[in-house]
């Protein structure tokens, strides 16, 4: 049997946390990365019989928790019934003749762009600039960035047009180059 | 349609076209001539280039509480 690869009754011992970090990255929700957590093992014991050992247990482990995610996305897209259009109008960053506001406009980040940094300030000001974006723009920018999901899969995943979701990166993008600039930047 | 009178709106609306490489020939010629005259947009550019590298870098270090763990460990001995 192909299920005695795996070992359930040391699942929450040994990969509970690292499944409700790297959900809680994508959902920022601790009740329902919780939630996906416990679905994950579930459906991991459920199809059981499936694991046939090609990957190791826990990668196994995550790619099914990474599925649920997406699930996830996908019915808080279908939730969502906010018309796109309005708010891709010009509302802020940009004035009359589409020109950068002196507000708005990107200042020096004194920073080589091309080098990551490791700064832990750095991160929770990102995370808390991601969690005030728009639901949809934070599903987007996390299925792009954090699941490199391609611009198809997610238009698919989130029943959206292509305009629609060109739109919603260029505003996730804005507000969050704008979040941080404005919230780290003072403390850096 | 002059590619020079491209907008700083639609210049950063391209970058991320680019970035993904859906681009058309106009629109590459456009957003390169924006560019290059430009440095808000070439910041632009560059800073959320970084943003979209730091967020994949990124990790969340949470743990569970002992009381979560618990529950899930109870969910799993009910396990069909």
């Amino acid at each position: 049997m192909p299920s005695s690869l795996l070992n359930p009754d040391q699942w929450v011992n040994q990969y509970a946390d690292a499944l409700y970090g790297y959900t809680l990255h994508r959902v920022n929700d601790a009740a329902l990365a919780e939630d996906i957590v416990q679905e994950t093992f579930l459906s991991a014991w459920k199809a059981r019989d499936t694991f046939k050992g090609e990957a190791s247990e826990k990668s196994w482990l995550f790619t099914i928790c990474k599925n649920k995610i997406i699930d996830h996305y996908r019915k808080k897209a279908r939730d969502i019934v906010q018309p796109l259009a309005e708010r891709s109008a010009t509302d802020g960053f940009f004035d009359e003749v589409e020109h950068w506001t002196q507000e708005d406009q990107p200042a020096d980040w004194g920073i080589d762009y091309q080098q990551n940094i490791d700064n832990k300030e750095f991160y929770q000001v990102l995370e808390g600039c991601k969690k005030k974006l728009q639901e949809l723009q934070q599903a987007v920018f996390s299925m792009k960035y954090l699941e490199d999901l391609d611009s198809a899969e997610i238009c698919k995943v989130l029943g959206i047009t292509s305009s629609n979701y060109w739109v919603l990166i260029h505003r996730a993008k804005l507000q969050l180059r704008g979040c941080l600039e404005k919230n780290w930047l003072n403390i850096k | 349609m002059n590619p020079l009178n491209t907008s700083c709106k639609k210049a950063t609306y391209l970058v991320s076209k680019k970035e993904e490489g859906k681009l058309s020939w106009l629109d590459s010629i456009r957003l390169r001539s924006h560019l290059t005259i430009c440095s808000l947009c070439r910041k632009f550019e560059s800073q959320t280039g970084f943003i979209g590298r730091m967020a994949k870098h990124a990790s969340v270090n949470a743990t569970l509480s002992p009381e979560a763990k618990q529950r899930l460990e109870n969910a799993m001995n009910h396990r069909p």
